[in-house]
């Protein structure tokens, strides 16, 4: 017989199985019937029992280069890396909405609003990054402040904070100067670029906020236009900054597509200085919003460590509640 | 912790994962950059693999993924690596003629290896080096446990078909 003839070509598969050590008994019992009337497939099985051996050495044998320390070393300085980029999310319901919360080992990276539904928009994936995994267990203490936080139980959210997605050291200043505004207090964007000392840098205050990777945590919702209209929150929801001010206490006015704070209902104060008045003393005349800061109760201004204006006395005279 | 667990994984298989992409790529360099590409990946994806998984088979999928794309990237410097490798390969200062004649003929194994079609090479790799099962051998190539050891014996095959009279006496006696 010859490797062509039907019957060796039949057997082969046997014989592969048979020379990898591999055969049932049954496909060894066919290999030898066939083998000890075909030669050339009796040669062909004897050339293939040497090469187990061969493997068995070259499997025993040393590579070259196989020294895996290097490698070792390297990766583990690229995992301590990516852990430290790593972020954990979770997806929560809240008073405004599906909310992401994303920690890293740094401190609390994320918040970020979602559409109904809770889906995660191209944006929001982009700050998230591709390594981030989602870790509800991570996140669930976070949570439960924030909603404490939103249904006005808690006035401080005491997060370590990872300020890792700024976009630039300009809007690492904005954030740092929101992050200072006291709990109830409303100032303008005007105000926040003259407290970083770029008084004439407005419009990029405001697109700084409004890239805030950590709004609520980083209260962008404090800051409002000279005017008084809140201007825009989280996209077109403006509706959620004034629900976040409401909830501190800070009166607004439904006005055209945005609302207004009611300077008339809050404590007034000119930036830098200690001591908050009502709205109608003297000392403020007709100072624009870009200076002063507001205050929706007189508690919220003293928890602050202001002190009421002694010639308008806000203490005596407050504010019809 | 998970990453505890990780460092775990780590030093469990690390070395046998680069020393697979080493006699797949034949290349230190690239075996150090892969095997960290193949962990870096695995620790993504940790968390989200089902407990009791076989770990080992899982990291050879990666790798053998990674391996394959970078085969892709390098299809034609590859028979170039191969041929870097054996040069790079440091003379045994006493070897006897025996010796020689053996080593000669692994290494002719060696270069066999390196010619096969890349499926039959990495699933022969895979079997003969690793001795991994053809079912991880499957997963790893994304074809069944039949096509895995059809590729295995295709490989068998042609092996022996390279190394036909070039079998070294005293290796044939000795099985």
């Amino acid at each position: 017989m010859s490797p062509q003839h039907p019957q060796c070509r039949a057997i082969e598969p046997d014989l592969l199985s048979v020379a990898a050590g591999e055969a049932e008994a049954a496909a060894v019992g066919r290999v030898e019937a066939h083998v000890a009337s075909c030669g050339s497939c009796r040669e062909e099985l004897g050339q293939y029992r040497p090469l187990e051996g061969m493997m068995a050495t070259v499997r025993r044998t040393p590579l070259p280069d196989d020294d895996a320390t290097l490698a070792r070393a390297q990766l583990a300085s690229r995992l301590a890396d990516l852990r430290s980029r790593m972020v954990g999310f979770g997806i929560f319901p809240s008073p405004l909405g599906p909310i992401l919360i994303g920690r890293s080992e740094h401190g609390v990276a994320l918040v970020q609003y979602l559409p109904a539904g809770g889906s995660l928009p191209a944006r929001v994936q982009r700050l998230l990054g591709e390594d981030a995994v989602e870790d509800r267990a991570a996140t669930e203490g976070l949570r439960a402040e924030l909603v404490e936080y939103l249904e006005g139980r808690r006035v401080r959210l005491d997060w370590p904070l990872d300020l890792g997605r700024m976009r630039s050291d300009f809007q690492r200043r904005v954030l740092e100067a929101t992050a200072a505004l006291p709990y109830g207090a409303v100032t303008s964007y005007a105000g926040i670029a003259a407290r970083i000392g770029a008084p004439s840098a407005v419009r990029p205050v405001a697109q700084a906020l409004r890239w805030n990777p950590l709004p609520i945590v980083i209260p962008c919702h404090r800051v409002i236009g000279t005017s008084g209209a809140l201007t825009g929150y989280a996209g077109r929801r403006v509706e959620l900054k004034q629900r976040l001010l409401a909830v501190e206490g800070v009166k607004t006015v439904a006005a055209r597509h945005d609302f207004k704070v009611n300077r008339e209902a809050m404590y007034t104060m000119v930036t830098g200085e200690s001591e908050y008045c009502v709205p109608t003393c003297g000392s403020l005349l007709s100072k624009s919003l870009s200076t002063l800061t507001l205050f929706g109760t007189r508690e919220v201004a003293e928890a602050a460590g202001f002190a009421p204006c002694t010639s308008c006395r806000p203490d005596l005279h407050p504010l019809p509640a | 912790m998970a990453e505890d667990a990780f460092e775990a994984v780590v030093g469990s298989h690390h070395a046998e994962i680069r020393r697979y992409l080493l006699r797949i790529t034949a290349r230190g360099s690239d075996a150090d950059d892969l095997s960290q590409e193949t962990f870096l990946r695995a620790f993504r994806a940790y968390r989200a693999l089902p407990p009791g998984s076989n770990v080992r088979a899982w990291l050879f999928t990666i790798a053998t993924n990674l391996g394959r794309n970078h085969f892709r990237a390098q299809a034609r410097r590859r028979r170039a690596y191969a041929a870097a490798a054996l040069e790079m390969r440091p003379d045994a200062p006493d070897r006897t003629d025996g010796q020689m004649l053996a080593d000669e003929t692994r290494e002719r194994l060696e270069r066999v290896i390196t010619g096969l079609p890349a499926k039959q090479r990495l699933a022969f790799i895979m079997r003969k080096m690793h001795e991994l099962e053809y079912a991880e051998i499957g997963a790893s190539l994304s074809c069944s446990e039949e096509s895995a050891r059809a590729h295995v014996f295709q490989a068998l095959r042609k092996v022996r078909r390279s190394l036909d009279g070039h079998l070294p006496v005293e290796m044939e006696s000795r099985s």
